[in-house]
């Protein structure tokens, strides 16, 4: 089987781009959570752990 | 988000999740028993609404003797079960006596679980001493000193762990107790990382 080349150096580029949006993401995510009920941020959040 | 926050206490609802329950069914065992614990996880940014889930929950757990481990064990066993040793005498001196941890499930479950461990180092005994109350939908629970929680997780260094630090740090950046969050930083040597990725 022909396997694709890797780039390591790409790779890694990709994996600290991915980090840095991910912690951009928690910063949206925090800012919504601080203005959003109890009632609602945790209602979200059952759904994405109870499921 | 609604939580009132003093320094001993922080205090707010929310709808619990299935992990919130798992906590909750063994932390009213440990109280029940007057047995002091502290929460020292991934959970505490869970629990105030961090997007992720988690297999595992730490605490640390006073010193038992082994009658009132025993007491524990009992109690725990109505509804879970110990998953690394069957045997209570052996958990207690060949793991919590030795440093080591030991798990709980709830019954014929492996995940989520309670990972339990007596304290070993200073900063154990510290934690401890220190722990803080949440009251969480009146329930009573008690947690790591967020001051010390946020440090630590970036010490821990994992992309998870730093992003717990960002989402914790960025909720109650405003209520910390900002000089001991930075003695922590000192001490565990992060400050770097704290001003990279939390600033």
């Amino acid at each position: 089987m022909k396997t694709p080349n890797i780039d390591l150096e790409e790779l890694k580029r990709i994996k600290k781009e991915n980090f840095k949006e991910r912690l951009e993401f928690i910063d949206r995510y925090t800012e919504w959570l601080k203005k959003t009920s109890n009632k609602k941020w945790s209602s979200e959040q059952k759904d994405l752990i109870d499921s | 988000m609604n939580i009132k926050y003093s320094k001993n206490r922080i205090e707010f609802e929310k709808e619990l999740n299935a992990l919130d329950k798992f906590v909750i069914d063994f932390t009213f065992i440990l109280n029940k028993l007057n047995i002091k614990y502290v929460i020292v996880s991934g959970y505490v940014s869970i629990l105030f609404g961090r997007s992720r889930t988690s297999e595992d929950i730490d605490l640390i757990v006073e010193k038992l003797n082994f009658d009132k481990f025993r007491k524990l064990w009992e109690n725990v066993y109505k509804k879970f079960e110990c998953i690394i040793e069957k045997n209570s005498e052996h958990a207690y001196k060949e793991y919590l006596l030795t440093g080591h941890a030991i798990r709980f499930s709830k019954k014929d479950k492996f995940i989520p679980n309670i990972e339990m461990k007596f304290p070993k180092i200073d900063l154990d005994f510290w934690v401890l001493e220190e722990r803080r109350e949440v009251l969480l939908n009146n329930y009573k629970l008690f947690i790591s000193p967020l001051e010390l929680q946020i440090p630590f997780k970036l010490f821990l260094g994992s992309e998870k762990d730093i992003e717990d630090a960002r989402h914790l740090y960025s909720i109650f950046k405003d209520k910390l107790d900002l000089e001991l969050l930075q003695e922590f930083n000192r001490k565990l040597k992060i400050e770097k990382l704290f001003n990279k990725y939390l600033k």
